[in-house]
């Protein structure tokens, strides 16, 4: 599969700080790769990194095949960003910007260009307004419309539907779903939404330290966690259900007095249900929550040792 | 290769900020205005005698100007995207740093032409003060040195903010007037102590102002004057550049310039 980008033994230090520390990763055309991780976890000085804003300390970034150091204006003739904390010049309206950045990308057709984007996003009546009078939502569809200009090759996205209400949020998904499929368009993308992640991405980086501590498809790292969370209401008493319960040396708890809560390997789900029943308790309801993406996150970040996994 | 179009993407920005900036309007062509009506008027007041003093400190006046302009036009325009999150928009966009500088120049140079233009009608109209008595070729040859001069600067003090940050903004505008004095805009470098007068030479507009004033009255500017003039410009200028490079790789190198806009 062709690499739109590969990224190889990338490292950023300030002073003693490794802020990146030596990752590699590729992104293959028409593909999604999410990176997550928590605060401080190196991920927009990677973007940065592969942006050209922020020199990097050692390591390669060759995008279509060609050295971003030595070819910096040609990748970036075909690569674009959108995230949102940019913002465009505030000052000037939005037809304003949109135009500026159509001759910077040397955008063929421009103010047709601008206008199928605009209609699709919706903002024909945002056009001759500041760009500093927007709302965040409003912002971030502008932003989207200026990443998507030159028709990118590969987009870099940070956090872009924070902010934006689920309406917009969803259509800008289909989108990317859309020119994913139709013009096999890559992504690397970093959300806090995980349901956004597992729904665009192919494949997922989890940056901690600087460091590349696992690297799946969604499912894949769902997988790793064994543990589902059953939920039953019983009709019975709590002593009864903690006789069976600690037969399977499971932890569990009890938010109220008919309902019980534990964390279970997939595979005893059965016999835990089947011996509560035996030890005469009445199961009124069973709630089975797998694992997510959003558990998956949680279990890397709060983990200590980010070499474990 | 140079493209034209992204060059002009930058000055076609600079000029839709320029036109809904009230701060750009009255930085440049209202205190423009306002300076010359100040000198203008001292002048006015200078020649009911028989020196031409008054007409030497309109010309300074009217010189410096162009001065203030381009490098204030040169360091506040990226400021304009700095403040507003969109230069690291621009600086991802498929723009060398020359075409940006390029641009920044050109834009410039522009502004500073316009205003020029502007302040020596009504000079001419208000005060009977005609900027071509210094003749056409001197006038474009004189303000062709004091934008280089002034990109120079504005290119300087760019690259500071790149590596120092924000903090260092008010540097944009204020640092230019630290020359004022120096030049000898409005009276002869000869006024000056004599330490002074050593740091007026090493500032390449004290040779322009001195020209300046010669042709006006009517003397011959040397051929030794004006090279100097050139040579310790294009110096100035490849020093500047080399530090303004040199402090946007800096910048780069230590996040800086990522953080600029936080």
């Amino acid at each position: 599969m062709e690499q739109v980008l590969t990224v190889d033994n990338l490292s950023k230090h300030y002073g003693q700080m490794r802020a990146v520390d030596a990752i590699s990763f590729s992104v293959p055309r028409g593909q999604a790769i999410g990176l997550l991780g928590p605060n401080g976890a190196g991920k927009s000085t990677t973007i940065q990194m592969l942006l050209g804003i922020t020199a990097a300390t050692t390591g390669h970034i060759t995008y279509f095949g060609q050295d971003f150091n030595t070819h910096r204006q040609a990748c970036l003739q075909r690569i674009n960003f959108a995230s949102t904390f940019n913002t465009l010049q505030g000052r000037i309206t939005v037809w304003e910007n949109l135009l500026v950045f159509a001759r910077l990308y040397q955008v063929v057709k421009a103010k047709r260009k601008i206008m199928e984007l605009v209609e699709y996003f919706q903002i024909e009546a945002l056009l001759n307004q500041r760009f500093w009078d927007l709302s965040a939502g409003q912002k971030t569809r502008v932003n989207l419309i200026k990443a998507l200009l030159n028709d990118p090759e590969i987009i870099l996205m940070d956090e872009p539907t924070a902010s934006l209400d689920p309406d917009i949020a969803d259509k800008l998904l289909t989108l990317i779903e859309q020119l994913k499929s139709d013009r096999q368009m890559s992504l690397l993308y970093t959300s806090h939404d995980m349901a956004e992640v597992e729904r665009i991405c192919d494949q997922v980086i989890f940056l901690d330290h600087g460091k590349i501590i696992a690297q799946d498809t969604p499912l894949g790292l769902t997988k790793r966690i064994t543990h589902s969370q059953l939920t039953l209401a019983f009709d019975g008493t709590q002593a009864q259900v903690q006789t069976v319960l600690g037969r399977f040396q499971l932890q569990y708890s009890f938010p109220n007095q008919n309902l019980v809560k534990m964390q279970t390997p997939e595979q005893l789900i059965p016999k835990v249900i089947f011996s509560l029943s035996q030890a005469g308790v009445w199961i009124t309801d069973i709630t089975i929550q797998k694992p997510t993406l959003e558990d998956v996150f949680l279990q890397f970040s709060r983990s200590t040792d980010s070499t474990i996994i | 290769m140079i493209s034209r179009q992204r060059i002009q993407a930058l000055i076609i920005q600079e000029w839709y900020i320029s036109k809904r900036s009230l701060e750009v309007i009255m930085d440049l062509p209202v205190f423009s205005l306002v300076d010359l009506l100040l000198f203008g008027f001292v002048s006015a007041y200078l020649l009911t005698g028989t020196t031409t003093t008054g007409n030497f400190i309109l010309l300074g006046a009217m010189l410096w100007e162009i001065v203030r302009v381009t490098q204030y036009s040169m360091t506040v325009s990226s400021m304009w995207n700095v403040w507003s999150r969109n230069l690291s928009n621009i600086l991802i966009a498929p723009i060398s740093l020359i075409e940006y500088v390029l641009a920044s120049a050109l834009s410039a140079m522009l502004k500073s032409t316009v205003i020029t233009v502007g302040l020596a009608v009504v000079a001419y109209l208000l005060f009977g003060f005609s900027l071509l008595q210094i003749g056409f070729g001197s006038l474009i040859w004189y303000g062709a040195n004091l934008m280089l001069f002034s990109i120079s600067v504005g290119l300087l003090l760019l690259g500071l903010i790149f590596r120092f940050g924000t903090r260092i903004q008010a540097l944009g505008w204020g640092l230019i007037y630290i020359c004022q004095p120096l030049c000898g805009i409005y009276f002869p470098v000869s006024v000056l102590p004599q330490p002074l007068q050593w740091i007026s030479y090493i500032l390449p507009p004290t040779y322009v102002f001195e020209a300046a004033r010669t042709s006006l009255s009517g003397g011959v500017v040397t051929t030794q004057h004006q090279v100097i003039m050139v040579l310790v410009n294009i110096a100035g200028a490849l020093v500047c550049m080399t530090i303004f490079r040199y402090f946007y790789h800096s910048a780069r190198t230590t996040g800086q310039l990522a953080r600029l806009e936080n």
